[in-house]
């Protein structure tokens, strides 16, 4: 009878945290309003900690494993008792998670990944490292070469080709491009808000005692009233305004070089392996039959800095797991000349140059126009109730611009369909470009609005797994009504001659 | 697996790939449902109504407005709720063949929707209390996809739902693993 194994003791320090941290936010707010309001607090927190703590040790009790001769059996709960058989066959990879406090305690967050969504899989957080090793050793067993470590050798067969290796320079020009740190810090710029801490540092600047909050008050009460607006303090503002601006883009390059540190891809047989982190090193393995569709973005950054950015949408795996996502990088930064090759090497039926890209109908832009037309009127609504000269010029103005725009951006919408893959790209200053093979489609569907109807377009919509949040999806708008049939049956005619595997 | 080989020779073929319409009973029971929720609507305009009229102090061509707007709003609602049922079962189609099954659905919004059967990851067919009592049923196809996890087909007949949802499941030895 194989020996039962358990999962390393400092599990009950990282599920205690895991647990704790839903509190964490409420905690502080707790802490940092009340002050010196009473010592209460702390016997409050004691009080949550116990269930919490009695939960966490429990679970890590009741968590046993064991490698039996073709299987993987784990076993859960002591009131709800769960017994899990996952064949070693079915295995696909063994995820590995380190941050900070993994690396110092020397253990680390494996996840194992069979290959659908609906068949088991298991978390175990945490394990020793030397247990990781001996799991990869029985499980993967031949197929180990595919499946490195984080801080381990990249290369151990002779298939493997990197394909993008991210220097901290790429990167912080990458985080620069992308601004992702805004969120982070717009919610610490929040927290301080509320605490009076920007109130006093603008009073030390400033000297005046409402400067920040009633200032856009006072500038719209001069505009209607027809006064003079305070241009000094509007000039301060935008200025320190810009400042943020600036420092929000600084933390999200230090944002992206800690987090996307040492990027590495590499492709090994089927697979894509990615390496990542400072902190945190993530190793994952994204096998190349899992990308459900493919994006290339390609903002006005970007286009200055003559660079794109990669993602994919996978699907197959947990897909609730929170450290392996599933909407993954490919390439967080790519030079433009580059893509090609990447692309190609990802999968060889991904042939960039080879497409024929196709435009819409012709009076699509005029029927954008309209829509955008009305979208500014409606927007502008509320002004025609006190109208000036000024508000009918800024009107027209927009107007203008509206038309511009819809111009541009029907002209930059184009889609093709080649041997094995749809393809699609729209958007003028924010461009967007998404593949989806065809063994990846999963349900095929044509629409026809009224206003379609009336200039004979339709619009054409492929649905492909693991799309919750792209932001950009393939549906195709104002394609001629015959165009838009023969689209259709070619791609219900595709999918439903290509078998689908996760 | 010989025993349901043969039962599925002995009926016929919902995978004909011909364009088939919904069950006609589906216009009585959504009809039904229209007067349902037309006596349920009209019930809450009552109360709102009453309690206006007795409550706020309103003009009095006002006061005799109210009652005429109620009655002008169940009947329309009425009206619109019967007609509709039929409208619709107009615009509705859908066709099962060995590939998938195609919905047609919309009036104003129309719409053609393809599932193949290599897609199909598993279907519900449901009945309300209502479905039940004019033998409706409604597929519920699950798919691998985002917008389209769930793909319902409503106001077949129930063993029409049966023969499409047997069809539509992959067999032993298919493709689709």
């Amino acid at each position: 009878m194989p020996s039962d194994r358990r999962l390393h003791p400092y599990s009950l320090l990282f599920g205690l945290g895991k647990e704790l941290r839903q509190f964490l936010i409420p905690g502080l707010v707790v802490l940092v309003t009340a002050g010196t309001a009473g010592g209460d607090w702390q016997a409050w927190t004691l009080l949550f900690l116990i269930p919490y703590g009695a939960a966490v040790v429990i679970r890590y009790a009741a968590f046993r494993y064991r490698y039996e001769e073709r299987e993987l059996v784990i076993r859960t709960g002591f009131i709800f008792r769960n017994e899990r058989h996952i064949p070693y066959a079915r295995v696909q990879n063994i995820n590995a998670v380190q941050n900070v406090l993994h690396r110092m305690l020397g253990v680390v967050d494996v996840h194992i990944e069979t290959g659908s969504g609906q068949e088991p899989e298991a978390k175990m957080s945490v394990l020793p490292l030397d247990a990781l090793e001996e799991m990869r050793r029985r499980v993967l067993g031949d197929r180990g070469e595919t499946a490195a470590g984080p801080g381990e050798a990249v290369a151990q067969g002779e298939t493997a080709l990197q394909l993008l290796h991210l220097s901290p320079r790429e990167l912080a020009l990458s985080g620069f491009i992308d601004n992702r740190g805004l969120v982070v810090v717009g919610a610490a710029f929040g927290v301080l808000y509320e605490l009076g801490l920007i109130d006093g540092l603008v009073n030390r600047f400033v000297g005046e005692q409402d400067s920040g909050r009633g200032l856009v008050r006072q500038i719209i009460r001069s505009v209607f009233a027809g006064g003079s607006l305070p241009i000094g303090r509007i000039m301060l503002m935008l200025g320190a305004f810009a400042a943020f601006l600036g420092l929000i883009r600084l933390l999200s390059m230090i944002w992206a070089v800690i987090r996307l540190y040492g990027f590495t891809i590499t492709r090994a047989g089927d697979d894509l392996r990615t390496e990542f982190g400072l902190l945190t090193r993530v190793a994952t393995t994204i096998p190349v039959r899992r990308i459900q569709t493919l994006t290339v973005r390609e903002g006005p950054l970007h286009r200055l800095f003559g660079r794109v950015s990669v993602r994919v949408d996978t699907a197959g795996g947990d897909h609730k797991e929170q450290g392996v996502t599933q909407r993954e990088w490919l390439a967080p930064i790519l030079p433009r000349a580059n893509l090609d090759t990447f692309l190609r090497r990802v999968q060889p039926e991904l042939d960039l140059p080879a497409v024929a890209w196709r435009g819409v109908a012709p009076r699509a832009a005029r029927r954008a126009f309209v829509r955008a037309t009305v979208v500014v009127s409606v927007i502008a609504l509320p002004f025609w109730l006190w109208p000036s000269w000024w508000d009918v010029a800024v009107w027209v103005a927009m107007i203008g611009w509206a038309a511009v725009v819809a111009r541009k951006t029907v002209k930059h919408l184009g889609w093709s369909t080649t041997a094995n893959a749809v393809w699609y790209r729209s958007g003028w200053i924010w461009r967007q470009m998404s593949v989806a093979r065809f063994a990846k489609i999963q349900v095929v569907a044509m629409h026809e609005s009224p206003f379609d109807r009336r200039t004979h377009m339709r619009r054409v919509r492929v649905d492909t797994a693991g799309a919750g949040d792209a932001l950009h999806h393939i549906h195709i708008p104002y394609l001629p009504r015959e165009t838009a049939v023969d689209l259709y049956d070619a791609l219900a005619a595709s999918a439903g001659g290509t078998a689908f595997k996760w | 697996m010989e025993s349901a080989l043969s039962e599925v020779e002995r009926q016929p073929s919902i995978a004909d790939g011909a364009v088939r319409r919904l069950d006609p009973r589906v216009i009585p029971l959504e009809q039904l449902t229209g007067w349902i929720v037309t006596a349920v609507v009209s019930l809450v305009l009552f109360f709102i109504g009453a309690t206006t009229l007795l409550a706020a102090p309103l003009p009095s061509w006002v006061k005799l407005a109210i009652p005429i707007v109620w009655m002008g709003v169940t009947v329309a609602l009425g009206w619109w709720l019967q007609r509709w049922p039929q409208i619709h079962y107009r615009y509705a189609s859908y066709i099962v063949d060995a590939v998938g099954i195609e919905i047609r659905e919309g009036v104003v919004w129309r719409e053609v929707i393809n599932v193949p059967r290599s897609r199909v990851q598993h279907t519900d067919v449901s009945q309300g209390p209502l479905e039940r009592r004019f033998g409706i049923g409604t597929l519920i196809i699950h798919t691998a996809g985002t917008e389209d996890a769930i793909v319902a087909l409503h106001g077949l007949a129930h063993e029409t739902a049966l023969a499409i949802r047997d069809h539509l499941l992959p067999r032993e030895g298919s493709d689709a693993v």
